[in-house]
C-alpha cells in the first residue's frame, strides 16, 4: 500500500463529492429528512388521539355520559352526529371510517340493569365502520377496552385478573430511539453500495480505469482510498443524523466505540459487495439496478424501519440471513440497550461477512484486461 | 550503442486472438529510441490491441514484446513508471480542474519534482488551469491527456488515436503539441488512422491492415517505393473535362473539394493533358502536380480507401 497514492485518490474523491450537489444531498440531507419525517410521525405515538363520530339515538342524560366517558379517556375527540341521519350514509358522505351508534332505549335498559338487577337487560352499541381503513381496527380495540372497563365497573366487583408491566430494559425507550440506529445503518449501506457501484462503473465506462491502469496505483490502493472515502462520508452523515436527532427529538442514545466499529463494518461490507457488482455488471444503469435489487429487500426486511417480529416467520428467518440485520441489531444493542454481549456477537458475524466480501471485492477488481 | 540498447520497443511475432477473431497476426517491428513511430491503419486493423499489449494492459496470445528491455508480460510494475499513456478515448474526473488532475497523476507516480506549470504551458492550457475537466472542449481534453502522459517524464510516450473525434482546428492544435514532443526527442508511439497525421509527425510509419503489418518505412520512403507516379490536380474544371481525360486514356476522379485528380505515369503525360484541355476549350482555375500521399500508398497496398470520400471516382458521386 502506498499512502501517498491512497491520499491522492482520496483527495480527488472528496473534491468530486463536494462539487456534486446531488450526491451531497443524497448523502447528508436525505437521511436527515427521513429521520425528521419518521420521527415526527412516531414522536407522540403514546399521546395518539383519534376523531370519533358518535350518534346518540337515545338522546337522554344517561346516554350522554358515554361520549363524555370516551372523551375523558384522552384517546378520542368526539364529533356528534345528528340522530336523524343514516349512520352508514353519514360515514360514506363525510369519509369517516367509524360511527359509534348508541341505540334508542339505552337509558331504560341501563335503569333495568342497575336499579332492578335485571341481568337480562343489555344494550348493543354499534360500530358502523369502513373495513378498508387501516386505523379503524385500532379505534375499535380502544373502544372495546373502554367498554370492557365500563361493564366491569357496573358489576361493582373489583377485577380478579390484573396485569402489570415489567420492562426488560432499565429505561423506557421511544420509537425514535429504535429507529435512528436503523437509519444510520441503512444510510451508510446505501451510500457505500451506490457510491462504489456508481463511481466505479462510471470510471470504467469513461475509460478512467483504463488510464489508471497505466500508472503505479494498485487495485488495493484504489480500494482502500474508496473505503476511506466512504468511511468519511459515513462519519459526516452519521454525525449530521445524530445532531438532528438530539436537537429535534431529544433522543437518549449511547454513543461509544461500537458506533464507529459498526460503521466501518457497514462500509467494508457494502463497498465489497459494490466491487463485486461492478465486476459482474458492465453498464452504469444495470449496475444501479443491481444495487437497488440488493438495497431494497435489505432496507425493508432487515429491520431498519420496523422490528422484524412484525413479519411472518419465514421472512424473519430470511431477515437473519441479511448482513444489514446484524448491523441494525448490533447498533441497537450498543446505542439503545447497552448490551455489549449482543453487540460483540453481531460485530463478529458481520466482521466475518465483511472480510469475505471485501476479499472477493479485491479479487473481482481488475486493472488490466485478463483476456 | 548495441542494437538492443538502441530500441525502445521490440515486438517479435506478436499474435492476439479474441476467440475466433485474429486481431493481431504474427507482427514484428522495432521502435528506435527518440523516434516517432506511427502505427497507421483503419478502425479494427489491430492498432489499439497492439499498443495495449505493449502498454501491459492486455496479454498477448503469443510472441515476445520488450519495452525498454523489459518483458511486458512480467515486469508491469517497472514498466508503468517509465512510460506515459494517452489511451484511446481518454477521459478524466469531471469535477476536478486541469491543475488538480495534473497534481493527482503526478502523485500517483510519486513524482515530487514534476513541473506542472511547465507541462500545462507545453499543451497551451495555462488559461484553463482552474477549469474543471467537464467544462473543457474535446481538443482541450486531449491536450490535458497528453500533459498527463508526461507527468512522470516518461521514456516512451504512447498516444492512441490522439486526434480522433476532434475538429480540424483542434486536431492541428494537438499536432502542434506533438511536434513539440518530437523536438524534445521523446520516443513516441502513435496510433492513428489519419494519413496526414502520420505523414506530418512520424519518422517511421507501419501500416497495419487486418492484423498484419503490410509496410513499414519512413513516410517519404513508403511513398517513393509504393507510388512511382504523380498526381495532377486541376481546380474548378468543367464537366467536359471528364470526357477529354477519358478520350486520352486517363481515369479522372473528383475529390471532396471538387478538384479533378488524375494519375500520370510520366511527365510527358502532363503536356499531353494540357494540350488536350486547350484543344477542347476546357477552362480551369489552377493546376498542381505532386507526389502521391500515404493515402494513395494505402490504396495501392490494400485496394481499399482509409477514409470514405477521400479520393472518389467519378461514377461514385
Amino acid at each position: 500500500m502506498n499512502l501517498r497514492v491512497v491520499g491522492a485518490s482520496l483527495v480527488v474523491s472528496i473534491k468530486s463529492f463536494y462539487r456534486n450537489k446531488t450526491t451531497m444531498f443524497f448523502t447528508t440531507t436525505f437521511p436527515i429528512l427521513l429521520i425528521l419525517v419518521f420521527g415526527t410521525i412516531f414522536m407522540d405515538q403514546d399521546k395518539l388521539k383519534f376523531n370519533l363520530c358518535v350518534q346518540d339515538l337515545d338522546q337522554t342524560e344517561t346516554s350522554a355520559e358515554i361520549p363524555k366517558a370516551l372523551a375523558l379517556s384522552g384517546k378520542f375527540t368526539i364529533i356528534r352526529v345528528d340522530p336523524a341521519v343514516d349512520a352508514a350514509q353519514y360515514a360514506k358522505d363525510n369519509k369517516v371510517n367509524l360511527v359509534l351508534v348508541i341505540p334508542k332505549g339505552y337509558e331504560s335498559a341501563y335503569t333495568q340493569y342497575l336499579q332492578f338487577d335485571n341481568l337480562n337487560a343489555f344494550v348493543t352499541i354499534t360500530y358502523v365502520y369502513d373495513p378498508s381503513s387501516s386505523s379503524v381496527t385500532t379505534k375499535m380495540q380502544i373502544l372495546n377496552m373502554i367498554f370492557a372497563k365500563m361493564n366491569q365497573g357496573l358489576s361493582a366487583k373489583p377485577p380478579f385478573v390484573r396485569t402489570a408491566e415489567v420492562s426488560i430494559h432499565t429505561k423506557k425507550y421511544r420509537f425514535i430511539e429504535f429507529f435512528i440506529p436503523g437509519i444510520i445503518a441503512m444510510a451508510v449501506m446505501t451510500a457505500s453500495l451506490f457510491g462504489t457501484v456508481n463511481v466505479n462503473t462510471e470510471l470504467r465506462q469513461k475509460g478512467i480505469v483504463r488510464k489508471l491502469s497505466t500508472t503505479p496505483i494498485t487495485r488495493t490502493d484504489w480500494l482502500l482510498s474508496n473505503i476511506f472515502y466512504q468511511f468519511l462520508l459515513a462519519v459526516i452523515s452519521t454525525t449530521a443524523m445524530l445532531l438532528v436527532s438530539y436537537a429535534v427529538f431529544d433522543v437518549k442514545l449511547q454513543i461509544n466505540a461500537w458506533l464507529p466499529l459498526f460503521i466501518v463494518l457497514d462500509v467494508f461490507t457494502f463497498v465489497g459487495i459494490g466491487m463485486i457488482l461492478t465486476r459482474i455488471v458492465k453498464e452504469a444503469q444495470s449496475a444501479a439496478d443491481a444495487a437497488n435489487a440488493i438495497i431494497f429487500p435489505m432496507m425493508f426486511l432487515s429491520g431498519s424501519f420496523f422490528p422484524i417480529e412484525m413479519m411472518p416467520n419465514f421472512l424473519q428467518t430470511f431477515a437473519k440471513t441479511l448482513p444489514l440485520y446484524y448491523i441494525n441489531e448490533g447498533l441497537r444493542a450498543s446505542m439503545v440497550f447497552q448490551d455489549n454481549v449482543t453487540a460483540l456477537s453481531y460485530s463478529a458475524i458481520i466482521g466475518a461477512f465483511a472480510t469475505v466480501v471485501f476479499v472477493l471485492g479485491i479479487t473481482a477488481t481488475r486493472w488490466e484486461e485478463s483476456k | 550503442m548495441t542494437k538492443e540498447a538502441e530500441y525502445a520497443i521490440k515486438v517479435e511475432k506478436l499474435t492476439k486472438r479474441y476467440g475466433d477473431l485474429l486481431a493481431v497476426n504474427d507482427i514484428s517491428f522495432n521502435v528506435r529510441k527518440g523516434e516517432v513511430f506511427a502505427l497507421l491503419g483503419p478502425n479494427g486493423a489491430g492498432k489499439t490491441t497492439t499498443v495495449e499489449i505493449i502498454e501491459t494492459f492486455r496479454r498477448p496470445t503469443s510472441g515476445i514484446v520488450r519495452l525498454l528491455g523489459m518483458d511486458v508480460t512480467k515486469e508491469k510494475r517497472d514498466i508503468v513508471s517509465r512510460i506515459g499513456v494517452l489511451p484511446q478515448g481518454f477521459s478524466s474526473f469531471d469535477r476536478i480542474t486541469v491543475r488538480e488532475t495534473m497534481q493527482f497523476y503526478s502523485r500517483l507516480f510519486c513524482c515530487r519534482n514534476t513541473d506542472i506549470d511547465g507541462l500545462i504551458d507545453l499543451v497551451n492550457l495555462k488559461d484553463k488551469a482552474k477549469e474543471q475537466y467537464m467544462r473543457l472542449s474535446g481538443g482541450l481534453k486531449q491536450r490535458l491527456g497528453i500533459a498527463i502522459a508526461l507527468v512522470n517524464d516518461p521514456e516512451v510516450v504512447f498516444l492512441d488515436e490522439p486526434t480522433t473525434g476532434l475538429d480540424p482546428r483542434a486536431r492541428r492544435e494537438v499536432w502542434k503539441v506533438l511536434l513539440g514532443l518530437k523536438q524534445k526527442g521523446k520516443t513516441v508511439f502513435l496510433t492513428t488512422h489519419y494519413m496526414e497525421e502520420a505523414e506530418l509527425l512520424a519518422d517511421t510509419v507501419a501500416i497495419i491492415f487486418k492484423g498484419k503489418i503490410i509496410a513499414m518505412d519512413s513516410p517519404m520512403q513508403l511513398i517513393e517505393s509504393n507510388a512511382d507516379y504523380l498526381i495532377l490536380t486541376l481546380q474548378s474544371v468543367d464537366e467536359k473535362a471528364f470526357d477529354v481525360f477519358e478520350k486520352m486514356g486517363f481515369e479522372p476522379v473528383l475529390d471532396n473539394h471538387k478538384n479533378l485528380n488524375v494519375r500520370v505515369e510520366r511527365t510527358d503525360d502532363i503536356r499531353k493533358i494540357l494540350n488536350g484541355m486547350k484543344d477542347a476549350g476546357v477552362p480551369f482555375l489552377s493546376m498542381q502536380v505532386r507526389k502521391p500521399s500515404l493515402e494513395q500508398v494505402f490504396l495501392k497496398l490494400t485496394g481499399e480507401m482509409l477514409h470514405e470520400g477521400a479520393f472518389r471516382r467519378k461514377g461514385a458521386e
